[in-house]
């Protein structure tokens, strides 16, 4: 039924589907085996990835119960603040909301027990993109806590409040869009970046949707959106075919009533979590699965990790990981508890500064995720964690002392226990007898072979090494 | 250096014209095809781009001194006419730029003034995003740089060098966001480099180098990228070492950024495109200090640097732009600063510059809702750059058609 051979050898390069040969049922449920290493694949799309243990705990209750598991989280998250905490913004020095902003968020992504709701905030937050620079931090805080509550929900029901949002509202200017003076900077995004694209309405569509959005003002010293019935234009319009008086409410019903709509938001969703460029047809077979659905993007999500295609060898290790998905997968590979400070600041030199988006239309994302500055800034943030040891409050959870209990001083199987740790084997032979050579070569720095002197500074060293390889970029 | 590179210049039979810049010879001894150049059009030509963050007040930059408007909005912050440098019986430069004045005598520098665009935005962020994507209309992911980048080399061609274009700074500028040149951001040399736990980097080195593509498609650039991004910082150390300063340039860090501006496009590193950045500008209070502090750090800096580039010989092949977000208003607010406005003045500078006042000072009188109209659009400025000194067509990297300005 499939090609599936993921678990066939330790070589990922095997049964590599290229794009456009799509195999039988794509969204059927997948039946295979599931491996650590599908169960590794869907921990980090799903979410963020994990430490060894969560990936065998999630390999351990198939992959319904891990994908479960995902959609319904059982019991309590931990207790986060729903803005960020006092604490949090007044330790920090110059720019500190933003920065205290950014770190709520990130240290949400790190420690929550619920990866996939706030990977979807994460993908609406790339998708919606709205930015700090232009909107204040307690607005941005409330757009992302808005992607978290709705982000799973109804589309319907989450663009209608996203065009009521306050964030939404200041960035692009929906609050001074008037009967008057009708804005038109929110209806046209709205067509072009959160609901259609381009080349799927006209220009009077995009005037007739803002005068739908007439009189929905801001309150700035109550920070509120308002309906201001004295400036909404109820006149009646004409919006992609319908004719009404129509408000928010029915252009948004209008949307996401059209298939051009559906198949918008299935291409979304399949290219951040499937593949990129993925084929027409699955396209289609989503769109429709998400418009049985009633737009719901919980049933939807469910579809595509169930599906064939999710554990097909073209979606595996397919989508160059985004640098808040690399670095805070990093840390939670590494066990680490809390989000280091600089970590903003480190994710701005890697291209993705959490809340500041380069423009309305987000990150480009996939291969532009990668130059030599974002490269560089990845390898020298690992290999500046790598080097914190115990007890520095940022020292990564590498423990060479388990490692060696287990391994003995026997660099091949130590390089073993580290490869299949942080990257479930998907390494070649020559990157593995590189590492060893690492561990047990002198080189012209001078340093030692390993041994009972150095194997703490060694084995740091190749995790370092491991977790910078081109495989590892990869989600 | 000079005898190392007209060595290899007379080994490959190339003639090495005005000085020794090592890019022509690049380029010739290279297989890579040239951008398409007009006839009159140097091949070596470089451009550096200033950023002056924050929004500069262009009325204290270029002072209508004799205008007793200008007196009347600025009773405080106003430049004293007695202090002005005089260009002519009406306008002339804040005094903290009598460097660039120096260089404005020598017929280097050409002021362009009332520049902006329609319906102004007073956001820094938008504003600069406007300025560097070089579209005022819709939200643009690339910068006109970039897309000039991207049109000279497509996806199929390396640039000669990879420091072709380099932003000077941690994060690469918007306006050298490109689709697939790579575009180095130095935020200093030392600091530029691949920093690793004690004695990892050889093996590190051997895993970028060795490693086979797998079957992602993202999987062989991802090797490819790691590669240049592992070697890069010892690549532009060893390409820049035969490049000595031969002007004291200050130890301000802007200054130093030119400094190592020089270094790179005088050098084997060959590059052509520099952006860097100086500020804030962002003078809402008390902006006579800040501004005039910044305003002698830039043309302080800029004397240095092309006096570097004169000694060298290569003065005439090196283009400096100023931009900046926004000017500011025209009044002066009550804490004796200026709140964010609309036209400004930039500068042009270079031994090929033909130099000079481009344009009027607009009227202090003949205001929109306060703010000062423009007259020049900002894209005629890039698309001046970009035809007569890149060589390339203007319409291939701006929105719509823009009339140059002969200042070069």
């Amino acid at each position: 039924m499939r090609d599936i051979k993921l678990d066939t050898s330790t070589d990922p390069q095997v049964g590599f589907r290229p794009p456009g040969s799509l195999d039988p049922e794509p969204l059927a449920p997948y039946s295979g085996r599931f491996t650590v290493r599908h169960a590794a694949h869907l921990l980090r799309r799903a979410g963020f990835g994990g430490a060894q243990a969560d990936v065998a705990r999630a390999q351990s209750l198939g992959m319904p119960g891990a994908v479960d598991a995902l959609l319904h989280p059982e019991g309590d998250d931990f207790d986060f603040p729903a803005y960020p905490a006092n604490d949090v913004l007044y330790t920090m020095n110059g720019g500190m909301a933003r920065s205290g902003t950014q770190l709520w968020w990130l240290d949400r992504m790190l420690r929550t027990k619920r990866p996939l709701t706030e990977k979807m905030t994460l993908f609406w937050h790339g998708h919606f993109a709205t930015s700090i620079d232009k909107v204040p931090a307690a607005l941005m805080a409330e757009q992302i806590n808005l992607f978290r509550a709705q982000g799973m929900g109804n589309f319907r029901t989450l663009l209608a409040s996203v065009s009521v949002d306050p964030a939404m509202s200041v960035w692009l200017d929906n609050r001074y869009n008037t009967k008057a003076h009708p804005n038109e900077n929110y209806a046209r995004e709205v067509m072009e970046l959160f609901a259609l694209g381009l080349g799927n309405y006209t220009e009077d569509d995009v005037k007739n949707a803002a005068r739908a959005f007439t009189g929905w003002t801001y309150n700035n010293k109550t920070q509120q959106v308002v309906f201001n019935p004295k400036l909404h234009d109820d006149d009646t319009k004409t919006f992609l075919g319908h004719t009404g008086p129509f408000g928010l409410q029915d252009v948004v019903a209008i949307i996401v009533s059209r298939p051009v709509h559906q198949r918008f938001i299935a291409r979304a969703l399949l290219e951040y979590f499937v593949y990129s460029d993925p084929e027409p047809e699955l396209i289609e077979g989503l769109a429709q699965t998400y418009a049985l659905s009633g737009y719901d993007i919980a049933k939807t999500m469910g579809t595509i990790l169930r599906s064939n295609v999710f554990y097909s060898t073209r979606a595996y290790r397919a989508i160059p990981k985004s640098p808040i998905e690399f670095a805070i997968g990093l840390l939670r590979y590494a066990g680490t508890t809390h989000v280091p400070a600089n970590l903003p600041y480190a994710l701005r030199r890697m291209g993705q500064e959490p809340l500041a988006p380069p423009s309305v239309k987000g990150w480009d994302g996939g291969p532009a995720w990668i130059n030599t500055n974002t490269l560089l800034a990845r390898f020298n943030y690992v290999n500046a964690l790598a080097a914190q040891a115990p007890p520095k409050a940022d020292a990564p959870n590498i423990q060479p002392d388990a490692i060696v209990a287990q391994t003995g001083f026997d660099a091949p199987r130590v390089v073993e226990a580290i490869v299949s740790a942080a990257l479930q084997d998907d390494v070649t032979r020559d990157v593995r007898e590189t590492i060893v050579g690492y561990l047990t070569q002198s080189d012209a720095v001078g340093s030692a072979p390993f041994g009972r002197e150095n194997y703490q500074q060694k084995i740091r060293g190749a995790v370092a090494l491991t977790l910078n390889l081109p495989v590892n970029q990869l989600n | 250096v000079t005898n190392r590179r007209s060595f290899l210049a007379s080994s490959l039979g190339i003639a090495v014209l005005g000085g020794s810049m090592p890019l022509a010879l690049m380029r010739a001894a290279g297989a890579q095809p040239l951008p398409a150049l007009g006839a009159s059009i140097d091949p070596r030509n470089v451009l550096v781009v200033i950023q002056m963050n924050g929004g500069n007040d262009g009325l204290n930059t270029v002072v209508p001194y004799s205008d007793d408007a200008y007196h009347r909005v600025r009773p405080v912050i106003g430049v004293a006419p007695n202090t002005v440098l005089k260009l002519d019986d009406r306008i002339g430069l804040n005094p903290a730029l009598a460097s660039l004045m120096e260089l404005y005598k020598e017929g280097r520098v050409a002021l362009v003034q009332g520049v902006g665009y329609p319906n102004p935005n007073r956001s820094h962020f938008e504003a600069t995003q406007i300025w560097e994507t070089a579209s005022p209309e819709r939200p643009q992911q690339s910068g006109w740089l970039g897309r000039y980048l991207d049109r000279t080399y497509p996806a199929n061609v390396k640039p000669p060098s990879m420091f072709e274009a380099v932003a000077l700074g941690d994060t690469l500028p918007t306006a050298l966001v490109a689709q697939h040149v790579d575009v180095p951001a130095i935020g200093s040399l030392g600091g530029y480099a691949y920093n690793t736990i004690k004695d990892a980097k050889t093996s590190a080195g051997a895993l970028y180098d060795g490693a086979g593509p797998g079957e992602s498609p993202y999987l062989e650039m991802i090797a490819d990228t790691a590669r240049n991004a592992y070697h890069g910082g010892d690549a532009l150390r060893a390409k820049i070492a035969d490049y000595t300063p031969k002007a004291a340039y200050p130890n301000d860090a802007f200054s130093q950024q030119l400094k190592l501006a020089a270094q790179l496009i005088g050098s084997d590193a060959g590059t052509r495109i520099v952006f860097v950045s100086i500020g804030s500008f962002d003078t809402h209070a008390n902006q006579r200090a800040v501004q005039d502090r910044l305003l002698k750090m830039m043309g302080d800096g800029l004397k240095a640097f092309y006096a570097d580039l004169a000694a060298h010989q290569i003065d005439k092949n090196v283009l400096a732009m100023t931009f900046s977000e926004f000017g500011r208003r025209v009044t002066q607010n009550a804490s004796n600063g200026t709140d964010h406005g609309t036209a400004m003045p930039l500068f042009v500078i270079g031994g090929a510059v033909k130099g000079g006042i481009y344009g009027d000072h607009p009227s202090l009188t003949d205001l929109d809702n306060g703010d000062l109209k423009f007259h020049t659009d900002f894209r005629a400025v890039y698309a001046t750059v970009l035809k007569n000194w890149l060589g390339h067509d203007p319409a291939d990297v701006l929105a719509g058609s823009f009339q140059t300005l002969p200042l070069v």
